[in-house]
């Protein structure tokens, strides 16, 4: 096979979803970014901003230095209006396309001004996952534009390995510096050393820190720093075999549960990214034959159905964990949320479940 | 799409990737990180000091005229409504930055004041920006700070919100 063939070969058939898997995937992103990934904490966060005097306005190199100051809240406002409305249509599969990359660039505009208070949070994947979805046509199936005349049914396989190619990438880009820094030093344990720095300077201490900031074994800190370097270099190379990929992503899941339960960094946005390469197809058959065997209904419609009882299903659970999160319940003293731990929690679970299949 | 596009959209993304990382590096060593960006936080320090580490921690002391004794606070507690994670980055770009860079306008110092007050609930006249360094080192049982180092400490003269009214 010649390169040229590989390399179509690689972009064209490493994935495969169908218009009905993309769907579903559609509907749990908008629902995912909807409840819990929108930049920002909401109206305090932007009058306290729009608020900020301009000596406090330190623009990223890049398009926000065109301006001199905060935008006034009306202007968060407006970008928050224009983004919770082309995420409903995005949710609703109404001109999906169009909406899925609005979408992604009000997301972008909104984490742009935040930013601009001098620090550059790496959650870019939340705007880049709709953005470059819109392209699968991810909008065939369970949406309105599925029921309007001269609809394409034809998903594209393509964007995911896209998608696969900036997280690898990214990861890279994480892991990369760590060498230079110093990481694989046997003298330096990089990863205690951020756990101290967590701990101590940001008082993130729930979860296992306190444990973990006295457990002091050099050669396990040590071990954590070459699996962290290893891990992260090594998943720009996983983008070329969809398998891999896949365990690299799994892996993914257990080093951010990890990284929650000793650093209390959760790293949410990437969730959103990891899940695109779940098997949505064999999610939406699975959610069919429960719905079948649960109503006994075998028709056509039971297919539309299934799917819009569980976006319903898990609209509710997002909607009252987001609810619970924002009561501040638990966990009070760290800057963790509720849904974080769940969403982590959940993510383990899947993984570990994914597994014992796999090897059973 | 037709695939001849797809395939120049892959191509045009694998060089840009690495060409954009390569400018994120540089640009971000003279200046700061550039964004929108494709990449993820490095993490590169390592902290480590002889056989121990070196924890850096900065702290805003709020004074008032009164001479009591200053109220010390973290900078997360005097900025509550930042998220934390900006909390560092924001200390970093307007407070932590050497002596040429700490100029701050009326409106600033006017706006500080009216934080300070907020979180104290007293009369701010001055701040003291305050970094620190802790230096923990293994002991049999642990890890144990064994000493701190101030490594910068100035005042940042605060403007009451009534003042240029009573000037006038």
């Amino acid at each position: 096979m010649s390169l040229s063939e590989r390399f179509n070969r690689w972009i064209f058939e490493s994935w495969s979803v169908s218009a009905e898997g993309l769907g579903l995937l559609r509907i749990i992103s908008a629902l995912f970014i909807l409840f819990f990934l929108i930049p920002g904490y909401g109206t305090s966060h932007f009058n306290f901003l729009a608020d900020l005097p301009p000596d406090f306005y330190a623009p990223p190199p890049g398009p926000m230095m065109l301006f001199e100051s905060f935008p006034s809240a009306a202007i968060f406002q407006w970008v928050h209006t224009i983004l919770l409305f082309s995420l409903f249509a995005m949710l609703l599969g109404y001109r999906t396309k169009l909406t899925s990359i609005l979408t992604g660039v009000s997301i972008l505009i909104l984490q742009g001004i935040i930013f601009s208070v001098g620090k550059v949070n790496h959650e870019i994947l939340v705007a880049v996952v709709p953005v470059v979805m819109a392209f699968s046509n991810w909008g065939a199936a369970f949406s309105i534009d599925s029921v309007r005349r001269g609809h394409n049914r034809q998903t594209e396989n393509w964007p995911l390995t896209l998608l696969a190619l900036f997280i690898g990438f990214m990861m890279f880009t994480a892991g990369f510096p760590k060498i230079l820094g110093g990481w694989l030093d046997p003298t330096t344990q990089a990863t205690q050393g951020h756990l101290l720095n967590q701990f101590f300077v940001r008082e993130r201490q729930a979860m296992l820190a306190e444990f973990m900031v006295q457990f002091d074994s050099v050669l396990f800190w040590e071990l954590l720093d070459w699996i962290t370097v290893l891990f992260e270099i090594g998943f720009l190379a996983a983008v070329f075999s969809p398998k891999w990929f896949r365990r690299f992503v799994a892996f993914a899941v257990l080093f951010h549960f990890s990284t929650m339960m000793t650093l209390n960094i959760a790293f949410l946005p990437n969730f959103l990214a990891y899940a695109v390469f779940l098997n949505w197809d064999g999610i939406y058959q699975s959610n069919l034959r429960l719905y079948r065997r649960l109503t006994g209904k075998r028709g056509e419609r039971s297919k539309k159905r299934s799917a819009l009882l569980l976006s319903a299903v898990v609209g509710l659970l997002f909607f009252l964990l987001n609810r619970l999160s924002s009561m501040d319940l638990v966990l009070r003293e760290s800057d963790l949320t509720l849904h974080e731990v769940v969403f982590l929690f959940f993510a383990l679970f899947v993984v570990m479940w994914i597994g014992i299949k796999k090897c059973a | 799409m037709k695939s001849k596009t797809i395939r120049a959209i892959f191509i045009t993304v694998m060089i840009w990737l690495p060409v954009q990382y390569g400018i994120v590096g540089i640009v971000g060593y003279y200046q700061s990180e550039p964004w929108p960006a494709f990449v993820f936080p490095g993490f590169k320090s390592v902290y480590v000091y002889n056989e121990g580490f070196e924890i850096e921690q900065a702290y805003i002391e709020v004074w008032t005229e009164q001479g009591e004794p200053p109220v010390r606070l973290l900078p997360q507690e005097f900025f509550p409504e930042l998220p934390l994670s900006q909390v560092p980055g924001f200390m970093r770009t307007h407070f932590l930055t050497d002596e040429t860079n700490r100029q701050f306008s009326n409106q600033a110092k006017r706006w500080l004041y009216q934080q300070a007050v907020q979180v104290t609930e007293l009369d701010a006249a001055l701040l003291d920006i305050v970094l620190e360094v802790n230096y923990y080192s293994h002991h049999p049982h642990g890890l144990e700070r064994d000493s701190v180092t101030e490594k910068m400490r100035y005042t940042i003269k605060l403007i009451d919100q009534n003042e240029p009214q009573r000037t006038i």
